[in-house]
């Protein structure tokens, strides 16, 4: 459903690239996990994925469409996601505010926000800001955001970066829920390996500047849990695989 | 008083950000216990008042200031009372507020607007610069002369006095408040397929109104200064020539004062205003957040 051909973006027409020459492809319902180092070039695929910055030179098509600007059916959650928040609307106000630009009725919006924030567990909390709420919660909020949305894909930039790891492990299994009950595609970045591998069907492995170095296939049992999947022999096998992917000297690029 | 305070803040002072940007300092404290706080500084201000009253009264009728042209308090306020009880006082007071709305307001309907423009637009931002610089330290009282040229010794020439020269404040606050939208905010309006328009309207506005409420703070003060300096010193009816006029009626210091009382009291109460309304408006905002958030 989205391919992306030879995707280059130079920030400093001087300096190196950002991202050069990215291509792959994602299938309808897939759940991938792009995993790169810090620096790398992930929120900038993101953000030329989603419309929001041109690409220097490449394509991305959505559904056959070309993209050139935020697509409609394409929802974005941010790195930042506290930041993301809006401080002057309710936690409802911030997830039902996009939906009358995409045509919704009053009681629509109402319907669709109370049922995202209810899918997150915050269905009592529509009233309160979002700065009255946990980093968790908060992060809880972006996501109802997204579904509320009814994206068909959806993007996320390091989504749980900044929460404590009991939390993690619980946004991260609302996500797998979320995946397995909606009709949705996702795209996950993230620095974590164990994450990746934990989530996702597919793990797209970036090296500097952004190009796919390898794909792995997760062929882990499709329903994850916390413990019993990460004990999995062939989730150690998978980490491994994956880690030594990111480390491995490329013949390219001059280690440095 | 209250007009020599406010009247540090110059023309146009270069943008003062709303007091703590945004995830500023958190607040501690219980609503009840800040209740507690709120009375005890309203006590203890009252009480500097009384002795700073006292202290004048003392200072007046020992003879160490000589009475005659620092009549003590106790002929101050009963001439104020008289002013209230009589109603003489609100005919000029509305005529000075009535200058001091329109001017604001006429300053705020052009500076705003102009300001997100200048802000968002990195062309205008650069095409403006220079001029701004330029017209910003102007003295809006320099322009005294001129205005009464244009517009003659009347009410357009102390509307169009007090709307310079809060014109300033106002826009500086627009451009540094839409200047210093959050990227991540805007990206996440435009993400949800928001037009411009309307990421103007939901996120850019919203999120740069703490710095226009602070620019119209300022200018409230600004405009005040400039709504009594006009009626000082071209005549323009309002409180100001209701203190020249006590001035030059001989023996007449204790109403002189009277009024100078009634213009600290008018600053007082409008800049009380503003804040009430920021408070309510900005209600959202880290420094006006009730018990701790952030
Ligand atoms: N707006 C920008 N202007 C100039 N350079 C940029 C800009 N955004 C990113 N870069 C540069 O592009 C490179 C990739 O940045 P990017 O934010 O995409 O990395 P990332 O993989 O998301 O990193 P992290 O894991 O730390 O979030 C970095 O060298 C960064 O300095
Ligand atoms: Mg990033």
């Amino acid at each position: 459903m989205l391919d992306v051909r030879d995707l280059t973006k130079t920030y400093d027409p001087a300096g190196t690239p950002a991202m050069a020459d990215l291509t792959f492809t994602v299938g309808e319902r897939e759940f991938v996990c792009i995993v790169g180092s810090s620096g790398c070039g992930k929120t900038t695929m993101l953000r030329c994925l989603s419309g929001l910055v041109a690409p220097t030179s490449g394509t991305v098509t959505l559904d056959g469409v070309p993209v050139d600007g935020p697509p409609k059916d394409m929802a974005f959650v941010f790195q930042d996601y506290s930041r993301s928040l809006l401080p002057w609307m309710t936690v409802a106000g911030n997830v039902g505010f996009p939906l009358p630009y995409k045509g919704l009725s009053k009681a629509q919006v109402a319907a669709a926000t109370a049922e995202a924030l209810a899918a997150v567990g915050l269905a009592d909390r529509g009233d309160s800001y979002p700065w009255q709420l946990s980093g968790g919660m908060q992060q809880r909020v972006a996501i109802a955001r997204a579904l509320a949305y009814q994206p068909r894909i959806l993007l996320m930039d390091e989504p749980f970066a900044s929460v404590d790891a009991q939390t993690r492990a619980d946004l991260e299994d609302l996500l797998l829920d979320i995946w397995r009950r909606y009709d949705i595609t996702i795209l996950f970045v993230t620095h974590d390996i164990d994450e990746a591998v934990y989530l996702a069907q597919r793990v797209l492995v970036l090296r500097r500047p952004a190009h796919v170095h390898e794909v792995v296939e997760i062929d882990l049992p499709a329903e994850r849990d916390q413990l019993a999947t990460k004990q999995l022999p062939r989730f150690g096998e998978l980490r491994s695989h994956v880690l030594s992917s990111l480390r491995a000297p490329d013949p390219a690029v001059l280690p440095g | 008083m209250q007009l020599s305070t406010t009247g540090t803040a110059a023309p146009g002072e270069p943008a003062a950000a709303p007091p703590t940007a945004r995830r500023g300092v958190a607040r501690d404290g219980s609503r009840l216990r800040t209740a507690d706080l709120g009375l005890r500084r309203l006590g203890l201000g009252l009480a500097g008042v009384v002795a700073v009253v006292l202290l004048l009264e003392i200072v007046v009728r020992v003879g160490l200031l000589p009475q005659a042209w620092f009549p003590p308090p106790s002929e101050i306020f009963p001439d104020f009372a008289g002013l209230v009880t009589t109603g003489e006082l609100f005919v000029p007071l509305g005529q000075t507020l009535q200058g001091w709305v329109l001017g604001i307001l006429a300053a705020t309907v052009v500076a705003v607007p102009l300001g997100v423009l200048i802000g968002s637009l990195e062309l205008a931002h650069r095409l403006t610069r220079f001029m701004l610089e330029f017209l910003r330290p102007i003295p809006p009282v320099a322009l005294i002369p001129a205005a009464v040229l244009i517009f003659g010794s009347n009410l357009d020439m102390k509307v169009f006095l007090i709307a310079f020269g809060t014109f300033w404040p106002v826009l500086l606050q627009t451009v540094y408040g839409v200047h210093d939208v959050d990227p991540t905010a805007r990206d996440t309006a435009r993400s949800y397929g928001l037009a411009p328009r309307a990421v103007l309207l939901r996120v850019t506005l919203p999120s740069a109104l703490p710095y226009i409420a602070t620019g119209l703070r300022i200018a409230s003060a600004i405009g005040l200064i400039l709504a009594v300096t006009s009626e000082i010193v071209v005549g323009v009816p309002g409180i100001g020539v209701r203190i020249t006029d006590a001035q030059s009626a001989g023996g007449a210091e204790a109403l002189m004062y009277a009024w100078i009382l009634a213009a600290g009291l008018l600053g007082w109460v409008l800049n009380g205003a503003l804040q009430m309304a920021e408070r309510r408006l900005l209600h959202w905002h880290p420094s006006f957040r009730p018990g701790g958030g952030r």
